[in-house]
């Protein structure tokens, strides 16, 4: 990708997760403790893991989104569980991806339920309490469940992604 | 259609939820396995959730403080009880009300719209997870 392409198209990106992330926090979702996310915004992190050659550009995107998230709001509790869905999340993602045994579906799934690891190890740190850990089962279920919808989103996107001029641009 | 999930997929994830067990294994092992069906305090401001606080199984000593356009009280969590130890409204029937931490018992200041309440997350009631 020349220069101002990727740029542009980082940003995107970027934009795109940040409106997932901020819709997500107007949803009534069930919950765990303030600050606690579903990871909806891992749909973007999904597709442009997969749309995207270099394994940095979808770290930066995460990344970016991450800091831009807390700078419009949530506080210091919403950051930490943000930092640690993404890190976990986009950890495993890229290793599952890696082995190439997996399709689109098996790596966000994995995705959703350590993004929600994630959530219930800070959760169990915020409020001092290692009982939070017990929600892990319901909450891998849960994480499953988002992680099986974005996958199937994910898949949609990228076949109809593929088709258009700028996938090849973005493969260079 | 192309087949867009493969059964590494499905091994995967089923050994993932078989994994996150792992903690309630623990728990189970360690005998521990029932505090999290207990109690749990509701803090409501102007009739809406402000924070849910785990009881059972809590260490050690939680401020909360509460400042509202009401007023302020300092809310406390000391091990599994919880009770408000400082407020500025005119009548301090809420410190006077000491700790609670049985399910059903409250404590109130009705001048900042504050309650408390103690809630038991087994005993039959759906949600397991205290909700929004
Ligand atoms: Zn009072």
């Amino acid at each position: 990708m020349k220069k101002t392409f990727r740029i542009i198209m980082l940003s995107l990106f970027i934009a795109q997760s940040l409106v997932l992330y901020i819709v997500e926090g107007m949803l009534p979702v069930p919950f765990i403790a303030p600050g606690a996310k579903l990871g909806l915004a891992n749909l973007i992190t999904v597709i442009a893991m997969y749309s995207l050659p270099r394994k940095r550009d979808a770290c930066l995107i995460l990344f970016v989104r991450v800091l831009l998230a807390a700078a419009f709001g949530g506080g210091i509790n919403a950051f930490f569980y943000s930092v640690a869905g993404a890190v976990l999340s986009l950890g495993i993602m890229l290793l599952l991806k890696g082995v190439g045994k997996f399709s689109i579906l098996g790596v966000s799934m994995a995705g959703g339920i350590f993004h929600n690891l994630g959530q219930v190890l800070v959760a169990s740190l915020v409020v001092a309490n290692l009982k939070i850990m017990l929600y892990l089962p319901i909450l891998a279920i849960a994480g499953a469940g988002t992680g099986l919808l974005i996958g199937i989103t994910s898949v949609f996107t990228l076949r109809h992604l593929k088709k258009l001029p700028i996938y090849k641009r973005m493969q260079e | 259609m192309k087949q867009i999930i493969n059964k590494w997929d499905i091994l995967l994830v089923a050994v993932l939820l078989v994994l996150s067990l792992i903690p309630e294994g623990i728990f189970y092992m360690t005998g521990n396995d029932a505090a999290v069906h207990d109690t749990y305090a509701v803090i409501q401001v102007d009739g809406k959730i402000y924070k849910e606080v785990p009881l059972s199984g809590h260490q050690g000593t939680e401020t909360i403080p509460i400042k509202t356009d009401h007023g302020y009280n300092l809310v406390i969590v000391k091990d599994d009880t919880i009770g408000i130890v400082e407020a500025d409204c005119p009548d301090k029937i809420c410190i006077s009300e000491g700790f609670i931490s049985r399910p059903g018992a409250t404590v109130v200041c009705l001048p900042h719209k504050i309650l408390i309440e103690v809630k038991s997350a087994g005993g039959g009631e759906p949600d397991v997870i205290p909700a929004h």
